[in-house]
């Protein structure tokens, strides 16, 4: 009986111990309803959205907002910060070269740029391990090869040098990365760039569904672009002119209107990320913000306001030129689709507009823009083109180039915008460098054309700021990137 | 009965003995909830002379001299011998079945008598709690114990508050575990505090370490209330009801002055006559209300030899003091003893609870933005459109009225049940299986409206949500009681655990409804080309032994040492296993001879423990596993159609484990004056290290946020306090105070990072936390004066752009400009000491309580003010901006933003503040009338809840919970203020 009593409840707690411990599957436990990296890249699916993945980042806002403006058209001659006086101040800095290292801008570039090149370099690394249709493989990692290309393009005409990184790196290596050679940056590009474009189908080749996805023109396009800034105009022009004659690509009839809905993804577009408000209730999957801190502040277009078209820009124009009108909203102006006026906003100074990030009311709400960014559209590849003949000296050649864009923005009005006539080589340069900032102004190129041109101390000397030659050609790699190295990556000239 | 009868009998010849040298009274009591026990029998050990108690349970007894013994019965309960030693005043617990109870404490896994706890454990009393009108037990404690910070979430009806054991201790989750009934959770929401016998605070490293990698924030054990063996049973029904308003308001600018600032914002007489605006809206009245608070208890509880029980139903129903926000709750608990034969016996302890709360806007911050210059309707009666002044203005009534069909519903099954063996004299084996199963539903229906083009909802939408949450443990213990005679005792205690948690969630949303009445707002009734659901869950589990001794030499040394080892499936195989261990020494010097003979102490323990525990709530559930996000959409086609995209973004640590505490405390126990007064001091030093922390690495690596290693340390050291003085007799009454002074200091941060910037107020961080400083401490520019004139700007150091009547910050690194490396410590966020004081007095009847309860040391950051994202109101004190008339050398110009708004100490305020927590003044009918009634007892009372507060903050209150990221703590952006309330309650006893 006593023995009862003491064996009964040792041997419940016996089997209790047993039961519950012998599974050690009962502490292995794996998120749920979620891939790991583990059971990813293993079918074309994988593949497929791992690559979307990429493209997903350039509507980001380290692509398409308040620092990517400031990179490339605040801090250029075209534009001011605008917004009230004080939002943003680190922009203002930035546009009065008066900002240091730590300044965001210099950051969100960096990060956002080598963060869609981790997306690149996961797609490239393990997308040829996966079985699947070799053809879809084969343009999945071109499309990955060139947006990594062209992340590197910017990443290198911004800060100059910049760590090569073309793999996902391992923790020993996470403090070792040096800074490349310039040259070995442009081999990468390059490299990557040829390789897509042996690859990429042309526009039209692409199905339906698939229309936004990068193509053999666009790489070609950036390729061209690279050999600009190379100085090899001989391949620039062998790339454009690859371009022109594939007769994929022709300018819209109206400029205004490559802005709008109807330009998107239409003839003129070489690179252009597609964006698409949904339902407000859907938080903009499909959307960026590029419309909305460029938008109309206050009633009725709920935009930021920032990336004030300039006074120096709106002095650029040719008396008469609509490109002007196509570019910039002012105050009491009726707003394009005619739905309203804009009011004067007196927390803002001078307000003024960027009317090709202008959309109209859209289901997206304000944080949850539709519109398309325009990256490299055909009128960039003819100003290229003419560009470099002209460099070349070949003004002959140069010149239908240039005059098909100022044809194209006369429209039927003969009285304005001229055809260009001199071949005389410093001269059409000037016109050509005219045309290019008039023609793509506000759209983000203005910076890197006048580094590229070297000329962008005079320029921004001439516009009032305190620009310092051999410094502010280049960003400074970010402090927080400098000071985390502990030494392996060095800073900029004068930063 | 008989036993009764027969005391009764005795009385005659107790009160006849003579020749009495000693005199002893007090009263005695039940251990468990304090009821006075009458006619227990009061014997002095080996003579004849002896007394019961009376009906309030007193007694007072001659004895032949202060050595001698008491011996105390009552039936149901535990005999006791108690040792005069020289006292005059023994109140005595008693306890039921053969658990010795001189006074005990619940202990992680067991109890133990409070005289041989080695570790450091505070306990609070059901009844100590009572006078609180919440629904929610962790607001209920704060104040009442040294070492326990309590911030109450917000003042949203059902809402709880954050808990900070003896500071700090973490960069990540802070907060302690609860155990309730033995049952381990990190929400104690269910728990009716009426249900609550008592709460025990397992402080130190000594009490905590048994619970291993989850201690390290402290455990709270909370034991819910059962039945007592007596004949019959007990009903009883409690129930009060009361109003609840707005503690205070903030003092804004009225209408005129709103004009007249606005004026000089903008350089012009936009509002010719200011004065036309008189006092304006006071947006404040229009959103907040009088709310009335009620809450009901039946309970009914008894028992006999084999079974005790006690069953209570509760509704607590509370309205929020802003209009459309509500909490309402019924629990049901049963909680039962039964012993099955001489050596086995069952239990459990569970409790259900449904819960229904209307979730209006918190449109605090907005009342507080409405420039008062605005009616909130227009003349047709539509809400007014406050875009004039900025889009980002709501009307908050605009809001109340679309946003407030938004409701939750919830129900909670949680409680334990177990199985206790005593095969052999010594031995307990005891299996116990807890259950928590949580089911929470939300509906929110927003319809279609307009009031601004920033203020509105282009389509009507229902959304829907539900989780379930499962979760169990099952632990077996194995308790030997060693028999070594007199002067030794020993006992082992040995377990296993194992449990494992669990929630999925799902929910959907669709547009387009038919109608706004409830009969359609099912997601079927809406537009199906509209649609949206979601869906997930996450899952847990850790196995655990724990191990741990206690052994007493003489009844005067104690030691005490325990080892958990955890494991964690939060953790990969090669991390997921550690040991806790902890060791603890007590010394009764009270029972030493040179001791007793100082005739100071009436007893004197002193306590020293040493432990390792673990925090492994910091970490996320998986922390080491690379998760592939999906959402990542790419846009293709003619149709701009979104292309699902996934990839890894972010490299996860794959050597990721607990976070963990060494704690060391050294602790006195003492009472004085025959035990009146006690006092209980400890001062502790807990360091945490292996704090998960992100580590930075280069941004060029591509990782979306930076991996998270061990990395970090804390240091949390301090004393907590508490003092108490009892005195019995017909004005009977107490006096408390607890004082809990805290240093917190970062002493670690990750490699390659010294600093952590955060709470970041217009692109400018609040928040530095470095090496040295406090977590989360305030950070920014000092604010020298104001800027009188051209010339003092042109010989000052400036940002640039300053204008007259802007602040002159204060140029640090006197350099000449006002840059980045100007801003400066300004202050801390967590109180250097927290405080409580309590008093309590009794009188023929009457009873009055008052609590109080305080911290100070800390600055709280007024960051409603600084967001001017429109031109908002402003607070009062900028009626006397800076102008040329007016040449303020305070209160700078009248600026909308920028400059005068940079993070600087203009907005940084003295956080202390001392509030009358309670106040309460009750009647209880004497006994002879309950009788003639035919009633137990009855209790009517009065009391009110933050009556008064004493602070220099501006806003409603300076304790805000708005974030529980330790690096924001102090900022207010316009929390649910805490509500006063008044109450009138009865407790009847059948």
């Amino acid at each position: 009986m006593r023995m009862n009593k003491i064996f009964k409840p040792t041997l419940i707690t016996a089997i209790t111990f047993l039961l519950v411990s012998c599974s050690s599957d009962f502490l292995d436990r794996k998120p749920r309803g979620q891939l790991t990296y583990d059971t990813f890249f293993e079918n074309e699916d994988h593949a497929l959205q791992s690559v979307n993945a990429i493209y997903n980042i350039f509507r980001s806002w380290e692509f398409t907002a308040l620092p990517y403006l400031g990179a490339t058209d605040i801090i250029s001659d075209d534009s001011d910060k605008g917004s009230s006086e004080n939002d943003a101040l680190y922009l203002a800095e930035l546009d009065q070269f008066q900002s240091n290292a730590t300044n965001a801008t210099y950051s969100s570039m960096w990060t956002g740029h080598y963060q869609a090149i981790f997306r690149a370099n996961l797609a490239i690394e393990n997308i040829p391990g996966i079985e699947m249709d070799e053809n879809l493989k084969a343009r999945l990692i071109a499309e990955a090869k060139f947006l990594r290309a062209f992340c590197y393009f910017r990443l290198v005409q911004w800060y100059g040098e910049v760590p090569l990184i073309t793999s996902i790196l391992t923790e020993d290596q996470f403090f070792s990365q040096q800074r490349a050679a310039i040259s070995e940056v442009y081999g990468q590009i390059e490299k990557d760039l040829q390789e897509a474009i042996a690859v990429l189908p042309e526009s039209s080749k692409y199905a339906a569904a698939d229309i936004g996805r990068v193509s053999k023109g666009a790489a070609r396009g950036i390729l061209a672009k690279l050999y600009m800034v190379k100085k090899d105009y001989t391949k620039a022009v062998e790339q454009c002119e690859a371009i022109i004659s594939s007769n994929e690509y022709a300018l819209m009839p109206s400029y205004a209107e490559i802005f709008t809905s109807k330009g998107e993804q239409g003839p003129e577009s070489v690179f252009e990320i597609s964006a698409v408000a949904i339902q407000a209730a859907v938080a903009g999957p499909g959307a960026s913000p590029y419309n909305m801190v460029q938008g109309v502040r206050g009633v009725p277009n709920l935009g930021w306001g920032f990336n004030r078209p300039s006074d120096n820009l709106i002095a650029a124009y040719e008396p008469g030129d609509p490109r002007r009108q196509a570019t910039v909203i002012y105050v009491g102006e009726i707003l394009p689709d005619g739905s309203t006026k804009v009011e004067d906003n007196p927390d803002i100074l001078n307000e003024r507009y960027n009317q090709k990030a202008w959309v109209p009311k859209h289901a997206g709400l304000q944080d949850n823009g539709p519109g398309n960014l325009r990256l490299l559209r055909y009128a960039d590849i003819l100003l290229l083109a003419a560009e470099a003949y002209n460099e070349l000296g070949n003004g002959a050649a140069a010149l239908p180039l240039v005059n098909q864009i100022r044809k194209r923005a006369r429209g039927t009005n003969n009285f304005i915008l001229a055809d260009i006539a001199t071949t005389d080589q410093a001269q059409l340069r000037e016109k050509i460098r005219k045309e290019r900032r008039i023609e793509l102004a506000m759209e983000q190129h203005r910076w890197f054309d006048l580094v590229r041109w070297g000329i962008a101390g005079d320029v921004m000397r001439a516009a009032g700021k305190p620009f310092i030659d051999n410094k502010h050609e280049r960003f400074p790699l970010p402090q927080t990137e400098i000071d985390l190295s502990d030494g392996v990556l060095d800073q900029n000239n004068g930063w | 009965m008989k036993r009764i009868l027969y005391t009764i009998l005795l009385i005659p010849f107790f009160a006849a003995s003579l020749s009495a040298q000693w005199m002893v009274s007090g009263k005695v009591t039940d251990a468990k909830d304090g009821t006075p026990l009458i006619g227990a029998t009061i014997e002095e050990a080996g003579t004849l002379t002896g007394t019961v108690t009376d009906f309030d349970g007193s007694y007072t007894l001659n004895v032949n001299s202060g050595n001698a013994k008491l011996i105390i019965k009552y039936v149901g309960y535990a005999m006791q011998e108690i040792e005069i030693a020289n006292r005059n005043v023994i109140d005595v617990l008693m306890g039921e079945d053969g658990v010795m109870l001189e006074q005990v404490v619940v202990v992680g896994y067991g109890v133990q008598r409070k005289s041989d706890v080695t570790g450091s454990i505070s306990s609070v009393k059901g009844k100590e709690i009572e006078k609180i009108a919440t629904s929610n037990i962790e607001q209920a404690l704060q104040g009442k114990v040294a070492g326990l910070h309590v911030t109450p979430a917000s003042g949203n009806p059902g809402a709880g508050a954050v808990i900070r054991i003896r500071g700090t201790g973490t960069l990540n989750n802070a907060n302690p575990l609860y155990v309730i009934d033995g049952m381990i959770t990190y929400d104690a929401s269910l728990v009716n505090p009426q249900d609550v016998e008592s709460i025990e605070i397992l402080k130190d490293a000594s009490a905590a370490a048994i619970y291993g990698s989850r201690g390290a924030n402290g455990v709270i054990i909370i034991t819910t209330k059962n039945g007592r063996q007596k004949k019959g049973g007990q009903i009883s029904l409690s129930t009060y009801y009361g109003t609840q308003t707005i503690t205070r308001e903030i003092a804004m600018l009225n209408g005129q002055q709103f004009a007249t600032a606005y004026n000089a914002l903008r350089g012009q007489n936009y509002y010719p006559d200011p004065s036309i605006f008189g006092e304006g809206t006071n947006y404040q009245k229009e959103i907040f209300r009088e709310a009335p608070i009620y809450n009901v208890q039946v309970a009914a509880s008894g028992g006999n030899e084999q079974t005790t029980y006690n069953f209570s139903a509760n509704y607590f129903d509370q309205d929020g003091i802003l209009k459309n926000t509500s909490f309402k709750r019924g629990t049901f608990r049963l909680n039962t003893d039964t012993k099955l034969n001489n050596w086995l016996t069952f239990g459990n302890n569970l409790s259900f609870l449904i819960s229904k709360s209307q979730n209006g806007p918190n449109v605090v911050s907005s009342a507080y933005r409405m420039p008062s210059v605005l009616s909130p309707y227009t003349e047709d009666g539509a809400f007014t459109d406050p875009t004039f002044f900025g889009l980002a203005l709501a009307n908050p009534l605009a809001d109340q009225f679309y946003k407030s069909n938004n409701f939750s519903n919830g129900e909670r099954l949680f409680g334990n049940a177990y199985l206790e063996a005593q095969p052999i004299k010594g031995l307990r084996l005891r299996s116990n299986f807890g259950y928590d199963r949580s089911r929470d539903k939300s509906k929110f229906f927003e319809p279609e409206f307009a009031v601004s083009a920033s203020q509105r909802n282009g389509s009507d939408r229902l959304s829907v949500g539900q989780s379930a949450g499962n979760n169990w443990i099952w632990e077996q213990t194995v308790t030997y009681t060693f028999d070594l005679g007199k002067d030794h005792s020993l006992t082992v205690l040995g377990g296993y655990t194992a449990e494992e948690r669990s929630s999925e969630w799902i929910g959907g949303s669709r547009e387009h409804f038919p109608g706004t009445v409830d009969e359609l707002l099912y997601l079927s009734a809406g537009n199906d080309t509209t649609q949206m659901n979601y869906g997930g869950a996450v899952d847990e589990a850790l196995v655990s032994q724990l191990f741990r001794v206690n052994y007493s030499l003489k009844d005067k040394y104690f030691l005490t040492g325990s080892v958990r080892r955890d494991q964690s499936s939060r953790f990969t195989e090669e991390n997921r296993t550690g040991y806790f261990p902890s060791a603890s020494l007590g010394w009764n010097l009270g029972r030493e001879s040179f001791i007793e003979g100082l005739n100071i102490f009436t007893d004197l323990k002193m306590r020293v423990s040493y432990g390792i525990l673990g925090n492994q709530a910091s970490a996320s559930t998986y922390p080491s596993a690379g998760v592939v996000s999906s959402g990542l959409y790419g846009v293709f086609g003619s149709t701009e159609s979104l292309s699902q995209g996934a990839t890894l973004l972010t490299l996860s640590n794959p050597n990721l484990h607990w976070e963990t505490s060494s704690q060391a405390d050294i602790g006195i126990d003492a009472s004085f004056f025959e035990g009146k007064l006690t006092l209980e001091a400890d001062w502790y030093r807990r360091l945490t290290y292996d704090i998960i922390s992100s580590v930075p690495i280069p941004s060029y690596v591509g990782s979306q946020s930076n991996p998270v290693v061990n990395t970090a340390e804390v240091l949390n050291s301090g004393f907590d306090l508490s003092l108490k003085y009892n005195k019995a007799g017909t004005f009977s009454y107490s006096l408390g105070a607890n004082l809990s002074p805290v240093h917190n200091e970062v002493t670690k941060l990750a490699q390659g990072k010294n600093e952590i910037f955060s709470a970041f107020l217009q692109g400018e961080p609040a928040t530095h936390t470095e090496v040295g400083l406090p977590i989360g401490a305030f950070y920014g520019y000092q604010v020298e004066g104001i800027f009188q004139n051209a010339e003092e700007i042109a010989s000052s150091a400036t940002i640039g752009g300053e204008k007259p009547g802007d602040i002159k910050f204060k140029d640090i690194d006197a350099n000449g400009v006002i840059d980045e490396d100007d801003r400066v410590y300004l202050g801390s966020p967590i109180p250097t000491l927290t405080y409580g004081f309590s008093f309590n007095c009794d009188y023929k009847g009457f009873d009055f309580s008052a609590d109080l309860l305080g911290v100070s040391g800390n600055k709280v950051y007024n960051s409603k003010e600084t967001f001017r994202f429109a031109v908002y109101n402003w607070e009062e004190h900028v009626a006397n901006a800076w102008t040329l008339d007016n040449p303020s050398t305070t209160e700078p110009r009248v600026t909308n933003g920028g400059h005068n708004y940079r993070v600087s100490d203009r907005f940084l305020q003295d956080g202390s503040f001392l509030r009358l927590r309670t106040l309460s003044l009750g009647y209880t009918l004497p006994q002879s009338i309950c009788e003639k009634i035919k009633i137990g007892s009855l209790r009517i009372y009065v009391s009110g809840n933050n009556l008064y507060t004493r602070q220099k903050y501006t806003g409603y209150s300076p304790e805000f919970a708005n974030s529980s990221n330790p690096f924001e703590v102090g900022f207010d952006n316009g929390s649910y203020p805490i509500a006063k309330s008044t109450q009138f309650g009865l407790d009847l006893k059948f």
